[in-house]
C-alpha cells in the first residue's frame, strides 16, 4: 500500500505549494498579505473557512472517538458545528466592522491599552501553539500507520509545506489553498464511505450487524458523565469565538452582512462534513474493533477501506484518506501559523513581510519542537481541552468588549490571566494527578464549566471596580462595531454642530 | 485591483506595516461616524440597536441551547427512545449524528435575516432623522 499512499500524500503537498505560489502573483500589498484584501466572496470564504478548520480532530479523531465511545463522541461534532453558530449570533458581523487585523488589534482599539494588547498576543501565541501541536501529532500518527516510514517525517513534512506556503503567499495564496482543502476532505471521504458502503451492500454484509454497531458493549471508556457532556459542549461552543485562526478569516469578508453571509454557508459546510466521519466510527465499531483496544483508535478513518475493500481498491481509497488527512492538517496548521504570525510580526518586528516572514518560521518551528518531543493522545481530547482554555480567556473579552460598554482594560486582563491561571492548572493537574485526584479529577480533566463562568465574573467585576478608567473611545468602538455599513452615509446627527 | 485590464504587471509595491493603532482607527466612513458618535442622538440609536441584535442572538441561542439539551433530557425521561430504530439506527443516534445539524443551520438562517431586518431598521432610522432635522441643526451652505 505504500506507493499509492506516497503519491497521496506528494500530490496533496505539491498542490498546495503550487496553489500557494500562483496566489503569490496576486498578493501585491500588505492588506493581500494580511487579510486578503477583504475582497473575498462569501462562497469562496466559506469553503476557505471550513478548510482551515476541519482538522486532524474532524477528520481522524471524531470517528476514532465513536470507534471508543459511541454516542458520546456524537457531541464532538455538534460541538465543534454550534461553535459556529455561537459565532454567527455573537461576533461575526461586529469583529469584521471592527476594522482589526488580528486578536489584539481588536483588543488595543476596543480598550485602548497596550499591556491588554500584549496579554492578548501572549495567550493567541499560546493557544495557536497548542492546537498546531495535535495536527502534527495526526501527521505523524497517519505517516507511521500508513506508510511504514518513522513518525516524525509525517509532522516534519506538515511543517516545511506549511511554512513555504505561508511564506510565500500570505493570506490570498492561503484563502485559495484552503478553500481547495476543504472540498479535497469531503472528496476524501465521501467517496470512500459511498464505495464501502456499496461494497458491503453487494456483499449482503451487514453494515451495522443489526443495530448491534450501536450497542454500549462495544464502548472502551465507560458512559461520560452530564456534568463531562456539559462541560464539553460549553468549552466547544464558545472555544470557537477565540480561536485566532478562525477570526482572522472574518476580516476577509467586504463587509459586516457578507461575514454573516459566510457563516451560514460555512455551517452547512460543516454539517455536510461531519456525517462522514460518523459513517466511518460506526463502521469502524464492526470492521476495525481491534485499533479501539490498541490505543489506534485515530487510525480509524485510514485503515478502514482496506480493511472492507481489500487491496487493490482498498490501496487507491486509503491513498485518497491519506490525502484528505494531510490537507487537514496542512490547512488547519497554515491557518494557524498565518494568524500567529500576523500577531507575532506586528508586536515583535514591526509588521514588515520580512519580519511577517520570520515570525512564520518560528510559529511552525516551536509546536513542532514540542510535537516531536512528545506523544499523541486522542486527537479530539487534545483539541477539546484547547476549546476549553480558548473560552477561558479570550472568548470572555471578545463577547464583553463587543456588547457590553463597560469592559475596561484592568477588567479584561483580570480576566483572562484568571482563566488562563485556573483552566491551565487544572488541565495540568488532571493530566499529572489522572485517576488519584477522585471526584476531582473529572472537574479538572474538563473544566470549561466552572471555569468559563469564573472568567467572565472577574471580568465583570474588575471592570465595575475600574469603572472610571472606561476608555474614553468606547462609544466611537461601539458604533463602528455594531452600525451597519452605508449606514451614515451623507448623514448628519441632529442637534447643535460642534 | 487584479481585474484591472492591464498589459504589464502594475509596478511593485513596498509593503510596510499598517501600523496597528491607526489602522484600526481607519473607516471609510469616520467622518460622518464620529459626528455620529458625539451627539447624544447617535448614541442612542447604536444602543438601541445593540439591544435588539444582542436580544434577538439571546433569544436564538436559548432556543437551540433548549433544543439540544432536549434530547438527553428527553432520552432520561423516556428511556423507551432508546430502543426506537430507523433501519437499525437508534433513534438517539439519528438525532444526534444528523438531526441537529437541519437545526443548527435553520437557527443561522433565522438569525441572518432577523440581524439584517434590525440592521434595515436602524439605516430607516438614521435616514429620517436626517429628513426630519429642524432647520437650527442645517449646515451653512
Amino acid at each position: 500500500m505504500t506507493p499509492a499512499v506516497l503519491v497521496g500524500l506528494a500530490t496533496v503537498c505539491a498542490a498546495t505549494v503550487l496553489i500557494s505560489v500562483y496566489g503569490l502573483r496576486l498578493s501585491r500589498t500588505t492588506g493581500d498579505f494580511y487579510v486578503a484584501s477583504r475582497t473575498v466572496r462569501p462562497w469562496w470564504n466559506a469553503s476557505a473557512i471550513g478548510g482551515e478548520y476541519l482538522s486532524a480532530a474532524s477528520f481522524l479523531g471524531v470517528a476514532g472517538l465513536i470507534l471508543v465511545s459511541g454516542i458520546d463522541a456524537l457531541w464532538f461534532p455538534i460541538g465543534y458545528t454550534a461553535g459556529y453558530l455561537m459565532l454567527l449570533l455573537f461576533v461575526a458581523a461586529p469583529l469584521r466592522r471592527s476594522g482589526a487585523y488580528t486578536l489584539p488589534d481588536f483588543a488595543a482599539a476596543r480598550l485602548d491599552s497596550r499591556p491588554a494588547r500584549r496579554v492578548t498576543s501572549v495567550l493567541v501565541v499560546t493557544i495557536g501553539w497548542l492546537y498546531i501541536v495535535p495536527q502534527l501529532h495526526g501527521a505523524a500518527l497517519t505517516v507511521r500507520i500508513t506508510t511504514g516510514l518513522p513518525a516524525w517525517v509525517g509532522a516534519a513534512v506538515v511543517a516545511v509545506v506549511v511554512v513555504v506556503t505561508v511564506m510565500s503567499g500570505g493570506m490570498r495564496s492561503i484563502t485559495f489553498v484552503q478553500a481547495f482543502q476543504y472540498w479535497l476532505k469531503l472528496t476524501a471521504l465521501v467517496v470512500p464511505a459511498v464505495f464501502v458502503l456499496l461494497t458491503l451492500g453487494a456483499q449482503g454484509a451487514p453494515i451495522t450487524d443489526g443495530g448491534a454497531a450501536f450497542h454500549q458493549d462495544l464502548d472502551v471508556t465507560e458512559a461520560a458523565s452530564l456534568y463531562r457532556n456539559v462541560s464539553l459542549i460549553i468549552a466547544l461552543l464558545f472555544g470557537t469565538l477565540g480561536l485566532p485562526h478562525v477570526l482572522v478569516r472574518f476580516y476577509t469578508n467586504p463587509d459586516g452582512q457578507a461575514a454573516r453571509r459566510t457563516t451560514v454557508i460555512v455551517l452547512g459546510l460543516l454539517s455536510l462534513f461531519y456525517l462522514f466521519p460518523t459513517i466511518f466510527g460506526v463502521l469502524g465499531r464492526i470492521y476495525t474493533p481491534d485499533l479501539a483496544v490498541g490505543g489506534q483508535a485515530d487510525a480509524t478513518v485510514l485503515l478502514l477501506p482496506q480493511r472492507v475493500l481489500g487491496s487493490t481498491g482498498g490501496d487507491l481509497l486509503a491513498a485518497l484518506v491519506v490525502g484528505g488527512a494531510f490537507a487537514a492538517f496542512l490547512s488547519t496548521t497554515s491557518g494557524l501559523v498565518v494568524s500567529l504570525a500576523g500577531v507575532v510580526s506586528q508586536d515583535l518586528f514591526h509588521g514588515s513581510v520580512k519580519g511577517f516572514r520570520l515570525a512564520a518560521v518560528l510559529s511552525a518551528a516551536v509546536p513542532l519542537i514540542v510535537a516531536l518531543a512528545t506523544d499523541s493522545r486522542a486527537l479530539a481530547g487534545s483539541i477539546g481541552t484547547v476549546f476549553a482554555f480558548t473560552a477561558s480567556t479570550i472568548c470572555p473579552m471578545l463577547l464583553l468588549g463587543i456588547w457590553w460598554h463597560g469592559l475596561t482594560a484592568a477588567g479584561a486582563i483580570a480576566g483572562m490571566a484568571a482563566g488562563a491561571a485556573v483552566c491551565g492548572s487544572a488541565i495540568v493537574a488532571a493530566a499529572v494527578g489522572g485517576e488519584a485526584l477522585g471526584p476531582f479529577a473529572e472537574l479538572l480533566a474538563q473544566p470549561a464549566a466552572w471555569s468559563v463562568p469564573l472568567a467572565f465574573a472577574v471580568m465583570v467585576l474588575v471592570s465595575k471596580l475600574t469603572a472610571s478608567r472606561r476608555p474614553a473611545t468606547v462609544s466611537r468602538v461601539m458604533a463602528r462595531l455594531h452600525s451597519p455599513e452605508r449606514a451614515d452615509t451623507g448623514w448628519r446627527p441632529a442637534g447643535p454642530q460642534p | 485591483m487584479s481585474q484591472e485590464p492591464q498589459r504589464r504587471p502594475s509596478a511593485r509595491v513596498r509593503v510596510t506595516a499598517p501600523r496597528t493603532r491607526a489602522a484600526a482607527a481607519r473607516s471609510r466612513y469616520s467622518v460622518s461616524r464620529e459626528l455620529a458618535e458625539q451627539s447624544e442622538l447617535g448614541e442612542m440609536f447604536i444602543r438601541s440597536l445593540m439591544r435588539s441584535q444582542l436580544r434577538l442572538a439571546l433569544v436564538v441561542a436559548g432556543g437551540f441551547g433548549l433544543i439540544l439539551l432536549g434530547v438527553p433530557v428527553l432520552m432520561l425521561l423516556f428511556p423507551s427512545i432508546n430502543g426506537m430504530s430507523v433501519f437499525t439506527v437508534p433513534l438517539p443516534w439519528l438525532l444526534l449524528g444528523a438531526g441537529v445539524y437541519p437545526v443548527i443551520f435553520v437557527c443561522a438562517a433565522l438569525y441572518n435575516r432577523a440581524a439584517a431586518r434590525n440592521e434595515d431598521r436602524f439605516r430607516q432610522l438614521v435616514d429620517d432623522d436626517r429628513g426630519s432635522r429642524p432647520a437650527w441643526s442645517a449646515e451653512p451652505e
